[in-house]
C-alpha cells in the first residue's frame, strides 16, 4: 500500500512522520539485536535462539496499537513486540543470557520471555498452548469489569492444534475481547503454510462466527490499517477477531536447524521485499528521511546493543540454589529434601 | 448436626465459598443447568448465575487452559472434569503450562485453580469412567494432588485447596459419592495439605491407603479384627513423609492399597520412601495391593478394585513371613 493513499482513507491519518520514524527505529533495533543474538549464540555466549527477522512490521505495529492495560499473550517470535511495548534491552539479555538479574531466574531457554510490568504473560514451547489462557484472561477482564483486552499471537503452525480451536470457540461462545493474530511466516520448522493448511488461515474463524481479515503484515501501514479495524471491533466489546498477518520467516526457525535443507525460497536481510527495506524506501520516497539518517539509525541501534550485551555479561549466573524456588509458593518437603542433596554432594 | 454424603458436602463447601467469595467461578461441562453429572454443582446456576457457574463447551483443554488464564488475571476458578478419564486432552495445559507457570515466571504469575474431578471405578462405568490415574498427576512439580476418603474430609480438603495459591488436582472417589455419611460441621474449616490422617491405631501391621479404598481397608481391618495402623494419605502430592516413616518403624510390616495400577502406582512410592529410610525395621517385604495392569474392564470391575479378600490376602503374608 502506498502511504499517501493510506493517509488518504484518513485511518492512519493521525501517523505522523514521528511515529513512523520511532517504528522504523525499533525495526532496525529489533533487527540489530537478532543478529547480535544468533553471533552470540554462535559463539557460545547464549544458549539458543529462535530468529526473528522478516516479522518485525506487524509487530511493531500491534505494539503501537496496544494499549498499556492490554494483556499480551505473545509468542517465543515476537521481539520487536517486546520492544515496541517498551521492553528494556537490558531485561531481553538477561533473560538471554539467563544472568541473575534474569526475572525468571534462569528457567526458561532463550526467547521464551514473561515481562509482567510490561503485561507479556508467560510463553511456553509449545506451540499453542497459551491460547485457552488468553481466553481466560479476558473473561477475567470482562467478570472483574476491568480495562483492557487481550492480544495473542502465534504463527501459522499453532493454527493447526487443538488449543487453537478450543480458544477461538471459548473466545467466541462468551464473547470475549481477544484479538488473536496469526503471524504467518509461511513456515512451522520445516513444514511451510502450504501444507500445514489447505485453509486460508483468517477464515478459520468463520467456524466460529469470529471475523478475520488477512494483512500484509511486511508493511507497516497495511498491519496498522488492518490491526485498527479488528481492534476497534474487539475494544467495542463486539467478541473476538481473527487476523493473519502474512509475513516472512528470513532465518531458519531457530538456532537448531538448518533451513537450507528443506526451503529453497530466499529473502535476505536488506533485500526488496524486506519489511524494514519497504519501510526505508516509503520514508525516502516520502521525503521523510534521507540516507544519512537510516546510516545513522543503524550505527546507533548496533551501538546500544553492543553497550548493553557488554554491560549485562558482566552480570553472574543465577545462584543454583534458588531452582528449587518457585515450584510452588512455598516448597514442600520434597524440594527442601532435594535442595539439601543438592548442596550436600558438592 | 445431620450427616450428609459426600457430594452433599462438596455441593454445600462450594456453595459457601462462592457467597464468600465472588472471584470464585465453577466451569465444566454440564455443571450448570444439570448440577453436573454426579449434582456436586447442582443448584449453584440459580444462585451465581451463569457468569459464575459456566456451561463450558466439550473441550477439556479449553476447561482448564481458560480457567488457567482467569487463575493467572485474579480470580479463583474451581473446575470440573466430568471423569478423570476425559482429562487426559488437557494434560498438556495441567503438565506443561499450569504446574510450570510460577516456576517459569521466576514466581510472579501464579495458578491457583482447583480442578475437581471424580475418579475409580465401581459404577459399572467401563474403561472411559472409571480409572484411577493419580500417579500421571503425582509425577507432575508443581501440582498438589488431593483425594478425600469421606464427607467431612471432602469439605476441609476443598477449602484448603481452594486457599492454596497453587494448581490442585482433587480426586473425588466417586464410589463413595453417596455411599459413606458423616457429620460435617456448617462453617467452613480447612485440612492441612500433606497431612495425612490415622484411622486406626494398631501394632502388627501398616496399611497405608487413600481415597476410594479406605473403607474397603477399614472393613477388612475390623470385621477380621486386624490390628493395624491405618493411614488415609489424604494427600499423594506432597505425601506425609512423617506419617508413612512412622508407621513403618512402629509394625514393621507395610501393606499399601490403591485401586490405581500398581506399576508405578503410588504404593511403588511409598515403597521406595520406606526402603531408604526405614529397612532395617522392616519385619517383611512391602506389599502392595493393587487395581491390575490392565484397562479397567467393564464386566471385571469387582475383580480388578482391590477385594477384601485380597487385601486380607496381603494382611496375612506380611503378619507369617
Amino acid at each position: 500500500m502506498d502511504y499517501a493513499e493510506a493517509l488518504n482513507m484518513g485511518i492512519v491519518g493521525n501517523l505522523s512522520n514521528e511515529q513512523t520514524i520511532s517504528a522504523y527505529k525499533t525495526a532496525v533495533l529489533a533487527r540489530t539485536l537478532d543478529i547480535k543474538i544468533i553471533n552470540a549464540q554462535r559463539q557460545g555466549i547464549i544458549g539458543f535462539h529462535v530468529p526473528n527477522q522478516g516479522q518485525e512490521m506487524i509487530q511493531i505495529a500491534i505494539g503501537m496499537l496496544s494499549e498499556k492495560d492490554d494483556f499480551i499473550f505473545n509468542y517465543y517470535r515476537d521481539l520487536a513486540l517486546l520492544l515496541q511495548r517498551g521492553v528494556p534491552l537490558s531485561l531481553i539479555f538477561d533473560q538471554m543470557l539467563s544472568n541473575s538479574n534474569d526475572l525468571q531466574k534462569g528457567r526458561q531457554m532463550p526467547d521464551h520471555f514473561s515481562f509482567k510490568e510490561f503485561n507479556f504473560t508467560t510463553v511456553q514451547s509449545p506451540v499453542g498452548a497459551h491460547l485457552p489462557l488468553a481466553v481466560g484472561a479476558a473473561y477475567s477482564i470482562k467478570y472483574t469489569k476491568k480495562k483492557g483486552i487481550v492480544i495473542a499471537t502465534f504463527g501459522d503452525g499453532a493454527t493447526s492444534t487443538s488449543d487453537f480451536h478450543a480458544a477461538l470457540n471459548l473466545a467466541s461462545v462468551y464473547n470475549l475481547s481477544v484479538l488473536f493474530v496469526c503471524e504467518n511466516n509461511g513456515w512451522a520448522i520445516s513444514l511451510p503454510s502450504s501444507k500445514q493448511t489447505k485453509a486460508e488461515i483468517y477464515k478459520k474463524g468463520a467456524a466460529y462466527n469470529i471475523p478475520g481479515k488477512r494483512v500484509d503484515g511486511n508493511d507497516l501501514i497495511s498491519s496498522l490499517l488492518g490491526l485498527q479495524e479488528a481492534l476497534n471491533y474487539v475494544r467495542d466489546g463486539k467478541g473476538p477477531y481473527l487476523v493473519e498477518a502474512t509475513t516472512y520467516r528470513i532465518g531458519p526457525h531457530s538456532t537448531s536447524d538448518d533451513p537450507k535443507k528443506y526451503r529453497s525460497d530466499e529473502i535476505t536481510d536488506g533485500s526488496e521485499n524486506d519489511p524494514i527495506r519497504r519501510l526505508e524506501n516509503l520514508m525516502l520516497k516520502m521525503g521523510v528521511v534521507d540516507p544519512s539518517f537510516i546510516q545513522s539509525v543503524k550505527a546507533q541501534a548496533k551501538e546500544e546493543i553492543d553497550k548493553t550485551m557488554d554491560e549485562r555479561m558482566t552480570i553472574p549466573p543465577v545462584d543454583p540454589s534458588t531452582m528449587f524456588d518457585d515450584v510452588y509458593e512455598s516448597p514442600s518437603w520434597i524440594q527442601e529434601e532435594e535442595r539439601r542433596e543438592m548442596n550436600d554432594s558438592d | 448436626m445431620t450427616q450428609i454424603n459426600m457430594v452433599q458436602s462438596l455441593n454445600k463447601s462450594l456453595d459457601q465459598l462462592m457467597a464468600e467469595d465472588e472471584r470464585v467461578i465453577v466451569l465444566g461441562e454440564d455443571v450448570g443447568r444439570d448440577g453436573g453429572v454426579f449434582r456436586v454443582t447442582d443448584t449453584l446456576l440459580n444462585k451465581y448465575g451463569e457468569e459464575r457457574v459456566i456451561d463450558t463447551p466439550l473441550s477439556e483443554l479449553g476447561i482448564i487452559g481458560m480457567a488457567a488464564g482467569m487463575a493467572m488475571h485474579g480470580l479463583k476458578p474451581i473446575a470440573e472434569i466430568q471423569f478423570q478419564d476425559f482429562i487426559y486432552p488437557a494434560f498438556d495445559q495441567i503438565v506443561n503450562n499450569i504446574s510450570k507457570i510460577r516456576y517459569r515466571t521466576g514466581g510472579r504469575y501464579s495458578i491457583p485453580l482447583v480442578i475437581r474431578t471424580p475418579y475409580g471405578g465401581g459404577v459399572r462405568g467401563g474403561l472411559y469412567h472409571s480409572q484411577s490415574g493419580e500417579s500421571y498427576f503425582v509425577h507432575t512439580a508443581g501440582l498438589t494432588v488431593i483425594t478425600p476418603s469421606n464427607p467431612y474430609d471432602a469439605k476441609g480438603l476443598l477449602v484448603s485447596a481452594y486457599k492454596r495459591n497453587d494448581p490442585v488436582i482433587f480426586l473425588e472417589p466417586k464410589r463413595l459419592y453417596r455411599s459413606v455419611k458423616a457429620e460435617v460441621p456448617d462453617g467452613l474449616f480447612e485440612i492441612e495439605i500433606g497431612k495425612a490422617a490415622k484411622l486406626k491405631e494398631g501394632d502388627e501391621v501398616s496399611i497405608i491407603t487413600y481415597g476410594s479404598m479406605v473403607p474397603t481397608v477399614m472393613n477388612t481391618v475390623e470385621k477380621n479384627g486386624i490390628n493395624a495402623d491405618v493411614i488415609d494419605l489424604r494427600t499423594l502430592l506432597p505425601m506425609d513423609i512423617d506419617a508413612i516413616i512412622k508407621t513403618a518403624k512402629k509394625t514393621g510390616r507395610v501393606i499399601t492399597v490403591h485401586e490405581a495400577p500398581r506399576t508405578l502406582g503410588v504404593g511403588a512410592e511409598i515403597s521406595a520412601l520406606i526402603a531408604e529410610r526405614a529397612l532395617d525395621s522392616l519385619l517383611a517385604p512391602i506389599v502392595r495391593v493393587a487395581g491390575y495392569d490392565i484397562p479397567f474392564s467393564y464386566s471385571h470391575e469387582d475383580l480388578n478394585i482391590p477385594s477384601e479378600k485380597r487385601i486380607m490376602s496381603a494382611i496375612n503374608r506380611v503378619l507369617e513371613y
